[in-house]
């Protein structure tokens, strides 16, 4: 019983920071990022880096993060920016830099499956139960992303001009706010944070030129579910995800792995905005 | 309906005269290609050419109707499979191939309505059919994947007893499938029902409002593309004897976009050729250079989706025009026919009525108790400051899910919670304040999508004509559209697409008009004009016009009754002099600029 | 636009039929599909480098009847729409007189019906899920009823385990496997506890691991798809403290090594493993060795078979005194090899008796040969074949 608590739990911590960079840009900019999967590949790629760079695995994280923010950075300007006012072509546009990204990664990295040195190993008792002290440590990581990127939108002025935008960008416009930048930061935000989950999720995943791809579709379920609030978000990975674990431990695995994306295609069927609470 | 006079088709239509030498020569080509090509070709091409019926249908639903599918490959999947899990566990036999073309025709047209229906209910946003359609490859391949031994799971089958003609036989059915296809397709999407698929991608909105189901156009759309790309891939599964999940992909299914997008969307021709020569391209390059070539497409697509949207026949196009042998073909428009108004017998007592109607967002009420009737032959124009709700009334009467509570009548007929369409087929017409019109087409196929509603526009013919009724045919005539039939809307003065929008809302035949500033950004000559006629329409016809309007001289010189709307409630009620000369309606609008009693 | 494409067609086909035809006559071609691309692309080009061995090794000493051996590689995307473009261009622009490929089940199955149609030889070299016949398709490699006995025995009698859980992923050689497996147990008295599957691309095995810790089994045998679904199983089995026996039945030797930490102790079984203590293989490795240096891929379970079939082919055209596929069909079975994994014969029903050996992977990466099965059957595969 902990074990299975533990378990919803840290599937929806993983959920929660895998979603995260995608949710960011889908908020501000209406724009589903394709591209997302291959921002989680790089940033698998990037711990490896790390590794072979002799870096403490802690800092692959933050080193992860560094190197979507400038690739985001970069992608934003040369692909993003013509493609605001044509949403679906967007979506077109980010799904090709992934397989360009993706046949990169193969030619540079070889298509073999690679490994980079978890942080941390072993296991903890939790009230009776013996869990993986790495899952245990997502939790934590989720709520600080959680909380930090929380901070980042209501403590700042960078938080005030980007809801700003979100909520009515000609508005915005008007009073002086460059929407343009704001895109271009959160754009960039996203990759990174996309990045980072991408070396969050390596002790627990191989580093290969896919890894991101079966995250994706599921990420752009949750997030198409939450709308653009991180409260919604965190309720729909908790929900969604706890259903895919109950369901794979009382029906069957096979199915649990359609849960995320049946579940939340019906949840927009019967309820456009999904889960966004406001 | 009368059909117009055979005499005006004569004039031969010389794109079409193109077009079926094009099939025909096609035609020939595919007749004489096994014999010139070796078989290593034929083999490629034949699947080449089943790809590329799919990528046609991707092409109708995306390129012509707006609606990006990831899913396709589903329906491939769902006929191929029909196909192979029929000859492999009942045997082959012609009964047996009938029931299986039938059977995965059947599934496939069930799953594409379904996924329509899930996906096009009124409300639901347009991102939705993408969504689902990206689901819908997954179930599926999951779905073949757990079938064990019956599906074959990842292995797929194959062997199988398949239907045994030459190979020749195959290339001609493919080739003559895939050709003939193309043709009807391009002769159903420029004929007048056609025109509606590019209404939809246009503006679905002004659709509905012009009373056309665009949801169960959408739907049947759907359904129909399904069951043809399910055709395909019986046809696949037939000539390559093999079934494999990947047929039914995620990754296939995005494949098929990319052929579209590079082939260039929205024109048939552009994503059949894309499909064949990426694959047979690929074929002979892709084994020396495998991670190189997904590199080059990749990068292309990226590249033409962001410059250059309209994929490789955009650029033939434009390299045809700049070496002078294009021309512009903007010839004259259709003539304009006038109907006969439809008479739908004695005009009722009451045209609308609205009795305690309330709207909110969350705790704000915008609109509270709000009732008046309206007759025909009255002009009513509705009033008010800023934010007193008119706008949100006028969207209130035109789209019963808009409402709080309270009921509207149109005509007698109680508005339930239905869509604008629902609203249209009461009586009702609605302008709306900035010019709501379809940019890609042209005047007269704009007005003729305003007539779906009345007359069913033929599914293979453009007709000749132009067929509105008088009060329609004279905005058109007293602005000079009539000048302009042939021409895109985009092209339009914004004067103009305010006529036309009200011409499109007239030839809709209503009895009830709602129009929101008919007059924003038009100049004096202009709006002189669209008062008279609006003025004489309700004169002559007996319409019911519901205005809002900030031009106040314009409300006081055509209005029959004013209605004036404060914060979200009727404040008065009464004629023209009645109103300007209330000191209530003074008090109201004490310290706008412009008072209406001053006015 | 057909025009167009039948056009380039003609003028492609003509150069490659012109370059082909010359060659055609003096040397015996063989083709190798293979997924270049795709899920199959990590081990694919050590089975390319060990056919390249295979050729120059043969063409060093006079070739096949007096003519050379060339390679023509396709590429199959590891998947059955790639595999129908790579076998007819082999079979019918390249023309070439045999196929021998390391593919997967859907490639190997969307192969079939053409190699039916141009009715040329066929040896597949990987190891499957096995009951895939045709009178063109020969199998030098493992099937379940070879692998899962040496794991399941040496489990039960050597360690004493009782209880077993069975993982995989849900596609056919997963399934396979597991559903020979779970009879195996049944038959020799040991208890299988529970079974699950993953979709394939699954990368979150969390609900399966809860089951198998509140299931507590003695061993855990595992039937993945290779390369990613492996090691994240393995991965976060290793991280939530599941000690119990594990045998892998998809690990290859390479991954099992690149794992670490998580690696060790791993049961695999295999009919190729690096450390064969055979003056073949010994002279196997020292040639890969000389002709590919640092370039070399380590050998493995797929690779060898590929070497070696390609000398199985030899041998058949050899006592056939022809490469006419009737007849180098029927040589196929009758003729022996002695490679890397001993002495090699397609003699029962399309299938190999083979050398099975049981290793555990040692902390330091390497596989530790704890014992070795001689010529396990691979039981009745094909009954209507003869």
């Amino acid at each position: 019983m902990t074990a299975q608590i533990l378990d919803v739990l840290t599937t929806a911590a993983m959920l929660f920071i895998v979603c995260l960079g995608l949710q960011i840009v889908y908020g501000v900019m209406r724009i589903i990022n394709f591209a997302h999967a291959a921002f989680l590949t790089i940033g698998g790629y990037s711990a490896l880096v790390a590794a072979q760079l002799g870096l403490n695995p802690w800092l692959a994280l933050p080193f992860a993060g560094l190197v979507g923010l400038v690739l985001g950075a970069l992608v934003e300007r040369l692909i993003v920016r013509p493609l605001y006012a044509r949403p679906l072509d967007a979506i077109l546009a980010t799904w090709g830099l992934g397989i360009v990204i993706g046949q990169l990664v193969t030619i540079g990295f070889g298509r073999e499956v690679q490994f980079v040195p978890s942080p941390v190993q072993g296991t903890v008792e939790v009230a009776g139960a013996t869990y993986s002290l790495y899952r245990l440590l997502l939790v934590l990581g989720a709520g600080l992303l959680g909380l930090a990127v929380a901070a980042l939108l209501s403590g700042t002025r960078f938080g005030l001009v980007t809801r700003a935008v979100i909520m009515n960008e000609s508005l915005a416009e008007g009073l002086g706010i460059n929407s343009g930048l704001v895109r271009f930061a959160c754009f960039s935000v996203g990759a990174g944070l996309a990045s980072l989950a991408g070396a969050a999720i390596t002790p627990l995943s191989s580093v290969d030129p896919n890894m991101g791809v079966p995250w994706l579709v599921g990420a752009f379920m949750l997030v198409m579910v939450s709308g653009a609030s991180l409260r919604s978000l965190a309720l729909a990975t908790l929900l969604l995800g706890g259903a895919q674990v109950l369901i794979s431990a009382y029906a069957s695995p096979v199915l649990g792995g359609l849960t995320i994306v049946v579940l939340a295609a019906v949840i927009l069927r019967l309820r456009p905005k999904g889960l966004a609470l406001d | 309906m009368t059909e117009p006079l055979p005499a005006r088709e004569a004039p031969a239509d010389p794109a079409l005269r193109r077009a079926a030498l094009l099939f025909a020569a096609t035609l020939a080509a595919v007749a004489a290609g096994p014999f010139v090509l070796d078989a290593y070709t034929v083999n490629i091409l034949i699947r080449a050419l089943l790809y590329a019926v799919v990528a046609l249908t991707v092409d109708v639903l995306w390129g012509y109707t707006g609606i990006l599918t990831f899913g396709q490959s589903a329906f491939f999947g769902i006929g191929a499979y029909a196909a192979g899990l029929a000859f492999t566990h009942l045997g082959f036999s012609p009964g047996v191939a009938v029931l299986a073309l039938v059977g995965g025709i059947a599934a496939a047209g069930l799953v594409g309505a379904l996924v329509g229906w899930l996906a096009f209910g009124y409300g639901v946003t347009p991102i939705y059919v993408s969504v689902i359609t990206l689901v819908l490859p997954i179930v599926v391949t999951q779905l073949l994947f757990s079938g064990g031994t019956f599906t074959g799971s990842s292995s797929g089958l194959s062997g199988f007893d398949t239907l045994d003609i030459s190979i020749e036989a195959w290339f001609w059915l493919a080739g003559g499938a895939c050709a003939t296809l193309t043709f009807l397709a391009w002769i159903a999407l420029r004929s007048d029902a056609g025109r509606l698929l590019v209404a939809i991608r246009e503006n679905e909105g002004r659709c509905q409002y012009l009373g056309i189901d665009t949801a169960r156009l959408k739907i049947g759309l759907m359904a129909l593309s399904a069951a043809v790309a399910a055709v395909a891939g019986y046809l696949y599964a037939g000539f390559t004897d093999v079934i494999a999940p990947e047929l039914a992909g995620f990754v296939f299914g995005t494949q098929i976009v990319i052929w579209v997008a590079l082939g260039g969307r929205g024109t048939l021709i552009g994503p059949v050729v894309g499909a064949v020569v990426i694959e047979v391209v690929s074929a002979y390059l892709s084994g020396e250079l495998p991670y190189v070539w997904n590199l080059v497409i990749g990068a292309v697509f990226v590249l033409v989706i962001v410059a250059a949207p309209g994929g490789a026949a955009a650029m033939v196009r434009r390299l045809w025009i700049w070496t002078g042998r294009g021309r512009a073909r903007a010839g004259p428009g259709p003539a304009i026919e006038v109907v006969p108004a439809a008479g739908g017998g004695p005009l009722p007592d009451e045209a609308l009525a609205l009795e305690d109607v309330s709207r909110r967002f969350g705790s704000l009420a915008v609109l509270q108790g709000v009732s008046f009737r309206v007759r025909p032959g009255e002009l009513l124009s509705l009033v008010g400051p800023n934010g007193a709700g008119k706008t949100t009334l006028m969207r209130c009467i035109a789209d019963g899910t808009e409402r709080s509570g309270g009921g509207v009548r149109i005509g007698g007929h109680a508005v339930g919670r239905g869509p604008p369409a629902e609203c249209v087929a009461y009586g009702l017409g609605r302008k709306f304040q900035t010019a709501n019109v379809f940019d890609g087409l042209t005047v007269a196929e704009s007005l003729r999508v305003a007539r779906a509603r009345r007359e069913t526009p033929s599914l293979w013919r453009r007709s000749a004509t132009l067929r509105l009724p008088a009060a329609a045919a004279r905005v058109v005539a007293a602005t000079g559209l009539d000048e302009r039939l042939a021409d895109e809307v985009v092209h339009l003065s914004h004067g103009l697409k305010q006529a036309l929008e009200l011409a499109m809302v007239l030839a809709l035949e209503p009895r009830v008009v709602l129009l929101d500033e008919p007059t924003a950004g038009l100049t004096k000559p202009e709006r002189t004009l669209i008062g008279t006629i609006l003025t004489d329409l309700v004169a002559s016809e007996r319409l019911c016009v519901v205005l809002v309007e900030h031009d106040l001289d314009f409300v006081r010189q055509i209005s029959s009754r004013i209605i004036v709307l404060h914060q979200g409630r009727v404040a008065l009620d009464g004629s023209v002099a009645e109103v300007v000369g209330s000191e209530l309606v003074r008090s109201i609008y004490a310290g706008e600029p412009q008072a209406l009693a001053e006015a | 636009m057909t025009r167009i494409t039948t056009r380039l067609g003609l003028l492609l086909g003509v150069l490659l039929l012109g370059t082909a035809g010359a060659r055609a006559q003096e040397t015996i071609r063989i083709g190798i599909p293979v997924g270049l691309s795709g899920a199959n692309s990590v081990v694919a080009p050590s089975v390319v480098q060990s056919a390249e061995l295979a050729v120059e090794e043969i063409n060093a000493r006079g070739g096949v009847l007096g003519h050379k051996l060339a390679l023509e590689v396709a590429d199959d995307g590891s998947g059955a729409a790639g595999a129908q473009k790579a076998f007819d261009s082999l079979v019918f622009q390249k023309k070439v007189n045999a196929l021998i490929s390391m593919e997967t089940s859907a490639a190997r199955n969307a192969g079939l019906p053409i190699v039916a149609r141009a009715k040329v030889p066929y040896i597949y070299t990987s190891f499957y899920e096995g009951r895939s016949c045709s009178p063109y398709m020969y199998v030098d490699a493992w099937v379940p009823d070879q692998q899962v006995a040496p794991i399941v025995d040496y489990f039960m009698k050597e360690k004493g385990a009782k209880t077993f859980f069975l993982i995989g992923s849900d596609y056919a050689f997963g399934r396979g496997m597991l559903d020979f497996t779970r009879e195996y147990i049944k038959k020799t008295g040991g208890r299988v506890l529970g079974e699950e599957y993953q979709p394939m691309d699954a990368s979150d095995w969390t609900a399966v691991i809860s089951k198998v810790r509140s299931a507590a089994p003695d061993a855990i045998i595992t039937s993945t798809a290779g390369g990613a679904p492996n090691v994240t199983l393995t991965k976060q089995m290793r991280a939530a403290g599941l000690r119990s026996l594990y045998g892998n039945l998809a690990v290859d030797e390479g991954t099992a090594k690149s794992m670490g930490a998580d690696g060790d102790g791993i049961f695999i079984s295999a009919s190729y493993i690096t450390g064969i203590d055979s003056p073949a293989n010994k002279t196997f490795l020292a040639a890969m060795q000389k002709k590919f240096g640092s370039d070399l891929k380590t050998p493995n379970d797929l690779s060898v078979p590929q070497y070696e079939a390609v000398y199985l082919y030899k041998a058949a055209v050899e006592k056939a005194g022809s490469t006419k596929p009737d007849a180098v069909l029927k040589a196929l079975p009758e003729v022996a090899f002695d490679g890397p994994r001993g002495r090699i014969q397609m003699s029962k029903q399309h299938h190999t008796p083979l050398t099975m050996y049981l290793g555990q992977v040692q902390a330091d990466g390497s596989v530790k040969v704890l014992k070795s099965f001689k010529d396990v059957d691979p039981g009745d595969q094909c009954p209507k074949l003869p």
